[in-house]
């Protein structure tokens, strides 16, 4: 009985010792950040942000509160996206220290990371107190896209990826359920395998002719189509690699049916649709002239009319569709976390410590929050508070199914291909688009791409690129569970 | 053309007090302009020519001197080949055409009219315009959806029809060509009417009185004259011409694959998107060595040093 | 033109001013079919800039808009963005001046003292051959030692440096026009070398110094690859600011148009000024006097 009375009483003093410690780290990360940074007073640091609506965050509001906070001055870098990598690399290669903050692609850190130009994050996350809201993070984007070779190099700041969007009103509407019913003798539901996907596209198409609306639309340019393809291959079954040899697989039967698929698709699309980027495919949505679609969240705030009244957002063509929109997994399952952003600090800046000071500040459970929320934002919720937070839940009738889906797309999904030199191996692909929607055989094609690839793995080194790849794809996101 | 030494000989002899010419005056006015190409076009050639004996890539600071490897890439590189027969194909065909239409239209504004200088104006205006928006305008122009131009087709056609003009292969080039002998024939046009406007009139109008044609007095008289000035013109589209970048970047950014990819594309693609800077140098050098040989040869063949 | 094609005098006065105006009317409607070709694009771009998103990304494509927004114009005022018009006038009017006055000098000392022979000559042309994209990196690096990024000093003297070749050999070909005779004249009268290249050379070639100086102007501009890489926050052209309205996520097309706009109207307005210095005029009757 003593025993066991000295053992509660043990037990309660290590509760009470445990509580009293994390209190005193109960302050919030992005408290603890502006703390700090009261030494940093007057200072300026710069950071490269991605050109246009991106850059309207630190420009009009988190860079201005960060200086009313801490007195410490931030410049924003606008770069457009095309070429960021190079003026990072180029500022790096030069050691100007003219970037102390930076913007970063997950799928460029390996390059980044290996070639120095980036500083490892994890002595800062220690010594600030980041590491249990570092955790909150949504696990899908904190341990696909914060790390390479083993150490932190960014924080994960976008919750980017591919998401369905449905016209509800079409798939709920009797009418085109009988029609439907009776073109194809399935019941009208939204497409969970590719092969329906096809199936329903098609018979909308037809059905909803007179209406001048199509079954579906993507934006079937090559830089975006290219991120589909990895998506699709994967959720068929395809590797990119056979993991022993580094061979590229991607002309294997399965890649053939997917680059096939894709092109039997655009038959029941709209015409031209090969043109499409990301606006024509959202300008086709919002006026309704689509049914399905596939793109990054920012389609599901703006169709809802969210934010779409602010200056900054006039170039956004008015949705039509309003209340009218579903939401779901695209076919397959696992959608596709394309593209992107961590924050990260340059190798060769000056101001290390106030800068990271900044993006921990930014990309805290607090302040990101809100930034997502914000009218104009590209930003997506990347943090499992995101999802259920009250405030965003309010923001519009069918936020809550919004949010629901993108959390299940953060449990499910897969992220791009990352290894060395990875751009080289999508400008392969994004040419084999090009050659897919020029009219070429797509077994040929895939042939090339894949010889392509070869060559660029034996030019890095087939080890030194295995042990990236190997690497890439021990990690929760690679491959479809 | 007269040569110098007459002219020199007989200004000393009209200064008989011995005051010589200041002979070192005509190497005081080219002063500034060698000062500035040095200071610009120096440094960067010899940088780029000790890269491109380096083997500095993305990841690898390699600064070991490794030869001519690079050099011999060169040679295996089929991409390479293809690009700089894609920049000829469009060089050869855009040249000639903004050479004669430019020269037409000289023709059609020299004489005085009523509202000229509003037209040339007007005309002139593609040119001034970024080629980066030039192309991206044109992308819209032939844009399935929001473009007016496959609309305007379906009127004469009678139906909608769809012309996939920067991803269809039989259709890429032609789209590449119009704009850009859109956005550069103004150009041609603006040289040659300042030196068609040169011509000494006697010479044509006496030859009028002769009863010679228009063609004759064309290619015996007006063609020699403003001659000095239209080979450059060519010379200078023509160098252009072979770095042509942003309008095929912003209509099919080299593509579908590969097939509108030219020189300078490709390098851009090596240098800026893959970092492979001892491989681009060397690439840069072997362009320069090609165009400076073709160059030489264009500037003998057309007299412009003589 | 300045010769017709048939020489007859019979023609009576009526039927020469019908022909006349026959010919007059030809060239009008020539003139006009050009027009439309040149123009059209740019209308439409422009017109981009007073649409509504609707209008731009509506199918089938609207001609014409309903009415005439200026808000575009007014965020890119708001916004900052306009200064970048500035910019780049200020780098294209300085570099162009300093280019043409130094680029005419060297151009008359090719051609009247055959300086440095063709060798000179053709090194100075191989300045413009070299694709801008190999030697960006050790320009860059240069800079960062000077200290010229992003400072209107180091682009201005950059795009002078690129346009020399240019005003160079356009000059030669204008000076070589240049009747001897003139200068000759001038120096027995007594001016110096200097007064004869300003009170001769250089008003007697104003036509080819107007239409370089335009296209220097024009090139200096439409400067782009070396403005992207050696300017970041404070020399920001208007080249490089409307590629920031091209994004992965979003296509800015009303700010694209509205700041094309904007960035044309200088230029226009400078071809427009300059118009009467292209057509020859007096001088021709010193020579033959």
């Amino acid at each position: 009985m003593n025993l066991i009375k000295r053992l509660g009483l043990t037990a309660v003093g290590a509760l009470i010792a445990a509580t009293t410690v994390s209190a005193a780290w109960a302050e919030s990360a992005a408290d603890r950040a502006v703390k700090e940074a009261q030494k940093y007073k007057g200072q300026t640091i710069t950071i490269v942000w991605e050109a246009g609506l991106q850059s309207l965050d630190p420009l009009n509001f988190s860079g201005p509160l960060w200086e009313k906070l801490t007195g410490m001055k931030v410049k924003v870098v606008e770069v457009q996206t095309a070429e960021m990598f190079t003026k990072i690399m180029q500022e790096y290669r030069a050691g100007t220290g003219a970037y102390d903050a930076l913007n970063v692609m997950p799928s460029w850190m390996p390059d980044l990371a290996n070639a120095g130009a980036l500083e490892p994050l994890d002595a800062y996350v220690d010594k600030y107190g980041y590491k249990d809201e570092f955790q909150k993070i949504a696990p899908i984007y904190r341990d696909n896209w914060a790390k390479a070779n083993g150490k932190i190099y960014g924080l994960p700041d976008d919750g980017d990826v591919f998401i369905m969007y449905f016209r509800k009103d079409i798939f709920e509407d009797p009418k085109i359920k009988d029609a439907f019913k009776a073109k194809t003798g399935h019941d009208l539901s939204v497409p969970k395998t590719w092969k329906e996907f096809g199936e329903t596209g098609s018979a909308l198409t037809e059905i909803l002719k007179p209406q001048n609306v199509y079954g579906a639309a993507f934006f079937r340019q090559p830089p975006y189509t290219m991120f589909m393809f990895q998506e699709r291959f994967r959720n068929e079954g395809g590797k990119f690699f056979d993991a022993e040899t580094m061979k590229a697989t991607i002309n294997s039967d399965i890649g053939v049916k997917v680059l096939t698929d894709m092109r039997n698709e655009n038959k029941f699309m709209p015409p031209g649709v090969e043109q499409w980027g990301f606006v024509e495919n959202l300008a086709a949505f919002m006026a309704g002239q689509t049914a399905m679609t596939i793109s990054w969240p920012p389609y599901g705030r703006w169709a809802a009319g969210y934010g779409t009244d602010d200056k900054a957002l006039n170039w956004v063509p008015k949705s039509t569709v309003g209340g009218k929109v579903g939401y779901a997994l695209p076919p397959g399952g696992h959608p596709e976390l394309a593209a992107g952003f961590d924050l990260s600090i340059a190798s060769t800046s000056k101001n290390k410590d106030a800068a990271y000071l900044f993006i921990q500040w930014l990309n805290s459970e607090d302040i990101s929050l809100q930034r997502v929320k914000l009218p104009t934002t590209l930003r997506d919720p990347f943090r499992d508070s995101h999802y259920t937070d009250a405030g965003y839940l309010a923001l519009w009738p069918d936020a809550k199914d919004y949010l629901k889906t993108l959390k299940d797309a953060s449990l499910a999904g897969i992220f791009d291909l990352s290894v060395l030199q990875t751009d080289k191996y999508e400008e392969v692909l994004r040419q084999a688009i090009g050659k897919l929607w020029a009219g070429e055989d797509p077994k040929a094609i895939l042939d090339a791409a894949a010889g392509e690839w070869d060559g660029i793995t034996k030019k890095i080194g087939v080890d030194k690129q295995k042990a990236v790849y190997a690497d890439w794809a021990s990690k929760s996101g690679a491959y479809p569970k | 053309m007269t040569s110098a030494s007459p002219f020199v000989l007989s200004v000393i002899a009209r200064h008989p007090s011995g005051r010589m010419p200041d002979h070192n005056f005509r190497y005081w006015i080219i002063a500034p302009s060698v000062f500035l190409l040095l200071l610009i076009g120096l440094f960067p050639l010899i940088y780029s020519l000790v890269v491109s004996f380096q083997q500095i890539t993305m990841t690898d600071y390699d600064t070991s001197f490794a030869g001519l490897t690079n050099y011999a890439q060169l040679f295996d590189d089929a991409r390479l080949w293809q690009s700089i027969a894609h920049t000829l194909i469009i060089t050869i065909i855009a040249l000639p055409v903004e050479l004669v239409f430019g020269l037409a239209m000289a023709h059609l504004f020299l004489e005085r009219m009523p509202g000229r200088q509003i037209f040339i104006s007007l005309i002139v205006l593609p040119t001034v315009i970024s080629p980066v928006v030039a192309g991206a305008t044109w992308r819209l122009l032939f844009d399935q959806r929001y473009g007016p131009i496959n609309q305007v087709i379906g009127w004469f056609a009678g139906h909608e029809v769809v012309m996939l003009w920067n991803i269809t292969p039989h259709l890429v080039y032609p789209a590449i060509l119009i704009c850009e002998i859109w956005q550069w024939t103004p150009f041609m046009f603006l040289i040659l009417l300042a030196a068609l406007s040169n011509v000494d009139k006697s010479l044509t109008e006496a030859a009028e009185l002769d009863g010679a044609g228009f063609w004759r007095i064309f290619f015996k008289i007006v063609l020699p004259a403003i001659w000095p000035v239209m080979a450059i013109a060519i010379l200078i589209r023509g160098v252009d011409l072979f770095r042509i970048f942003d309008v095929i970047w912003a209509l099919t950014s080299g593509g579908p694959g590969t097939m509108t990819e030219t020189i300078s594309i490709y390098t851009y693609v090596q240098g800026f998107q893959q970092f492979e800077s001892s491989y681009t140098a060397a690439i840069a050098f072997l362009i320069v060595g090609l165009m400076s040989v073709i160059v030489i040869w264009a500037i003998r063949r057309m007299g412009l040093a003589k | 033109m300045g010769y017709s094609t048939d020489g007859t005098c019979e023609m009576t006065n009526f039927s020469l001013a019908a022909t006349r105006r026959w010919k007059l009317a030809c060239r009008y409607g020539l003139a006009s079919l050009l027009l439309v070709f040149f123009v059209f694009p740019i209308y439409w771009l422009f017109i981009i800039s007073f649409k509504t998103p609707d209008e731009i990304f509506h199918f089938p494509p609207v001609w014409y808009p309903k009415s005439f927004q200026f808000a575009n114009y007014a965020v890119l005022f708001k916004d900052g963005d306009a200064v970048s018009v500035l910019n780049s006038l200020i780098l294209a009017g300085v570099s162009t001046v300093i280019a043409m006055i130094f680029g005419t000098m060297c151009a008359y000392s090719l051609v009247r003292f055959k300086t440095g022979g063709e060798d000179f000559a053709v090194w100075v042309i191989s300045q413009r051959l070299m694709p801008p994209i190999a030697i960006i990196f050790p320009i860059f690096l240069l800079y960062v030692y000077l200290g010229w990024v992003d400072s209107y000093g180091g682009l201005i003297i950059l795009y002078t440096a690129f346009n020399l070749p240019y005003v160079i050999w356009m000059m030669r070909g204008y000076i070589e026009d240049i009747p001897l005779e003139l200068e000759e004249s001038a120096l027995v009268d007594g001016c110096s070398r200097w007064a004869v290249l300003w009170k001769v050379v250089f008003p007697m070639a104003r036509t080819g110094l107007f239409a370089t100086a335009v296209f220097t102007f024009v090139f200096a501009w439409n400067e782009f690859i070396f403005a992207l890489v050696l300017t970041r926050t404070e020399v920001v052209t208007y080249t490089v600011q409307v590629t920031h309205y091209f994004g992965g996520q979003s296509n800015f097309w009303a700010k694209i148009a509205a700041m094309s706009a904007l960035g044309t109207v200088p230029v226009f307005i400078t071809v427009s000024l300059l118009q009467r210095f292209l057509v020859r005029g007096i001088s021709m009757g010193a020579v033959k006097g």
